[in-house]
């Protein structure tokens, strides 16, 4: 039995990087190693505002030092980024359940994200690069409002696409002078001819905001993939993180326990799952 | 083997448990009985009450507000003090079962709960009478316990029939040997008709009220999700809350962060109810219940279907409390009769 269960350790704040104008990323040492798996998520504890819910970017292998991005947002996610190095912060986890990468082994896998929801889909990423011989191909779908709102834009645009066995297209809904990749929401660059995946031997993980989850996955389901096939982090209000404190809950599901990744097949006949 | 305390004994036998354990019972006032801490016990003051107590039981596992200790501090470990609850009514008792569900049984263990479970012994006690609100018999229980007590009284006129429910109760029982005596046929079958007596009565005033013994609740909430009766009901509702926290079964909460009169960051432990507008609102304001028919919808769905799966039995045992307090008087029989009726 843990007797802190609802107390974070001390984690100190390193380093912070501004990826846009309402999303940074912070580079955060935990007073003793958490170790995370892809998918799982952690607590963050502002010291006398509050806590709440983040998923790390950072390499699942790595857990002295984690990478956390956030979009600013409400109270705590306010005062996170008013923080500069050397802050103390909570950092309570990992919590909720991986994605299930023994399941993915020999398939194709489509990444989609939306917005500040690629922060979670880097760390699979990292999970996925691990291990990449194991996975037939990997394509990376992303979504941003406008070129300024591209998180990871080094990452992305450069190191990414470097990788063979790797695919990766960012749209942006409404472009500049200066933008010269695609443009359209993220369901535009999710058309079957172009993407060149058999969705019969597929998995699609999906995160980003409600809507973009909504219309991504019934264009996933448009062009074949199974209810099952198809993983998406839902975002629920959490407050304990380990399904005791019934805030979370999503039918017959805590998402903070049982997610907060589910397939489309456990949601899809509750109601106002996109809301 | 059911033992006999004579009244004239009962004062002897509460000195002696309590002797090394901090005590509550019941204290009738303002029209009602209250769960209080008892420094010593006093005649004229301390009963094991009737029926069941305005305070859910809960309260003494699970407290409204319960510190969990400030931010990065070693953990001051808690001396916790054995402790009795004198005169618990089964509806109350009936009502762990959902809180030793969520707070024991499911990974993980809740550090507070579990701490305050163990050292706690109940004392439960027959009804002997029943408020006008009270349905138990609706819900498929009865108001006297049959199992998950310590040890249980039945109260006959010149004294107590009392039983074991653990190897905690029938270590007391040993102990206290010297006070009791074997309850005899006769005082059992007495006590037996008195439990009948109030079963059927009960079971009467809850069938007034539409709700006779047996009937599918999770069916009944199931079926009227889209129907216009939340709506109506939920009318008359203000969000104040009271429904859930006056509930013996609700374990919503909520953690809280701020400043300790020492000035430290502590982290609170504290009740929440579904109600409240921004129980389940995320950042950005999206909001998966965002009316007060769907929200009240939700708090039948989870008592009803919910842990019907979950459990196999519903988070509500009947004690009414939630008529006593809700401001809006939206009152639990009606909605559920209303459920049956439409579906
Ligand atoms: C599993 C999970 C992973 C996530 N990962 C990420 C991530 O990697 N990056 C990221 O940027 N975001 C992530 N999020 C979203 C992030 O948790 C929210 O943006 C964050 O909780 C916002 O907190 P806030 O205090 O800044 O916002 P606020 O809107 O101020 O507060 C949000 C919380 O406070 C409550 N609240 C707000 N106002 C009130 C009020 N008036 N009364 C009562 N309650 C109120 C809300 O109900 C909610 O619980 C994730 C969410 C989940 C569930
Ligand atoms: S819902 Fe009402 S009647 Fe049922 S256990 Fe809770 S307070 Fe008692
Ligand atoms: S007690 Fe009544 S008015 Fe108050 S929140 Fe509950 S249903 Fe609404
Ligand atoms: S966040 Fe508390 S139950 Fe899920």
């Amino acid at each position: 039995m843990n007797p802190k269960l609802y107390l974070p350790i001390a984690a100190t704040l390193e380093k912070v990087v501004e990826e846009t104008h309402n999303i940074k990323t912070f580079f955060l040492t935990p007073s003793s190693p958490l170790a995370f798996l892809a998918g799982q998520f952690v607590e963050l504890t502002v010291p006398g505002v509050g806590e709440a819910p983040f998923t790390p970017s950072s390499s699942p292998a790595i857990s002295d030092r984690l990478e956390i991005t956030i979009m600013r947002a409400g109270t705590v996610t306010e005062r996170l980024h008013a923080l500069a190095p050397g802050a103390r912060i909570g950092i309570r986890g990992p919590l909720g359940q991986p994605y299930p990468l023994d399941l993915f082994q020999g398939k194709e896998i489509l990444i989609a994200g939306g917005g500040v929801g690629l922060a979670p889909l880097r760390a699979l990423l990292f999970a996925l690069f691990e291990d990449i011989g194991k996975y037939k191909k990997i394509i990376v779908r992303y979504g941003a409002r406008s070129p300024e709102d591209i998180v990871y834009r080094q990452a992305v645009e450069k190191a990414w696409n470097k990788a063979d066995a790797l695919d990766v297209m960012t749209t942006v809904d409404k472009g500049n002078a200066f933008w010269t990749g695609h443009t359209g929401v993220v369901t535009s660059i999710l058309d079957k001819n172009k993407l060149k995946i058999n969705p019969a031997a597929a998995v699609a993980v999906v995160c980003g905001p409600p809507i973009m989850m909504k219309f991504t996955t019934l264009k996933l389901l448009e062009i074949g993939f199974d209810p099952d096939a198809i993983y998406l982090s839902m975002e629920k209000n959490m407050s304990c993180g380990v399904g005791k404190c019934g805030h979370c809950r999503l039918g017959p599901y805590y998402a903070c326990k049982e997610g907060p990744v589910f397939t489309y097949r456990q949601i899809m006949d509750l109601p106002k799952i996109w809301e | 083997m059911p033992k006999w305390l004579p009244k004239d004994n009962l004062i002897k036998f509460i000195n002696q448990v309590s002797a090394h354990a901090a005590l509550f019972a019941q204290q009738s006032f303002y029209g009602h009985y209250h769960l209080v801490p008892v420094k010593e016990w006093q005649v004229d003051k301390h009963t094991f009450g009737a029926y069941r107590p305005f305070e859910p039981l809960k309260s003494v596992f699970f407290p409204p507000r319960e510190s969990l200790g400030s931010l990065f501090q070693p953990n001051s470990d808690k001396d916790q003090p054995d402790r009795i609850v004198f005169g618990v009514k089964n509806c109350d008792l009936q009502s762990l079962r959902v809180h030793d569900y969520v707070f024991l049984h499911s990974d993980p263990i809740d550090p507070e709960y579990s701490r305050l479970r163990e050292k706690t012994m109940l004392f439960t006690f027959d009804c002997t009478d029943c408020l006008e609100i009270c349905f138990c018999t609706a819900v498929g229980e009865q108001p006297f316990p049959k199992s998950g007590f310590d040890i249980n009284f039945s109260p006959l006129p010149d004294g107590f029939i009392l039983e074991s429910g653990s190897v905690r109760g029938e270590t007391i029982l040993t102990k206290c040997a010297p006070l009791l005596e074997e309850a005899t046929a006769s005082q059992m079958a007495e006590r037996d008709a008195q439990r009948q007596n109030l079963s059927q009565r009960i079971a009467r005033q809850a069938t007034e009220k539409g709700l006779k013994p047996g009937l599918d609740f999770q069916k009944a909430v199931r079926n009227t999700q889209e129907s216009a009766l939340w709506k109506k009901y939920a009318a008359d509702c203000v969000e104040c809350g009271a429904c859930n926290m006056a509930c013996c079964t609700c374990h919503c909460f909520l953690l809280v962060d701020g400043l300790s009169a020492a000035g430290n960051n502590d982290r609170v432990k504290q009740w929440d109810s579904c109600l409240y507008r921004n129980f389940a609102r995320v950042a950005g304001g999206a909001n998966p219940r965002p009316l007060r028919a769907e929200r009240l919808y939700n708090r039948f769905d989870k008592k009803f279907n919910f842990f019907k799966d979950k459990l196999g039995t519903y988070a509500c045992d009947g004690c009414g409390r939630c008529i006593e307090a809700c401001t809006g008087k939206i009152d639990i029989r009606d909605v559920l009769a209303e459920a049956l009726h439409e579906s």
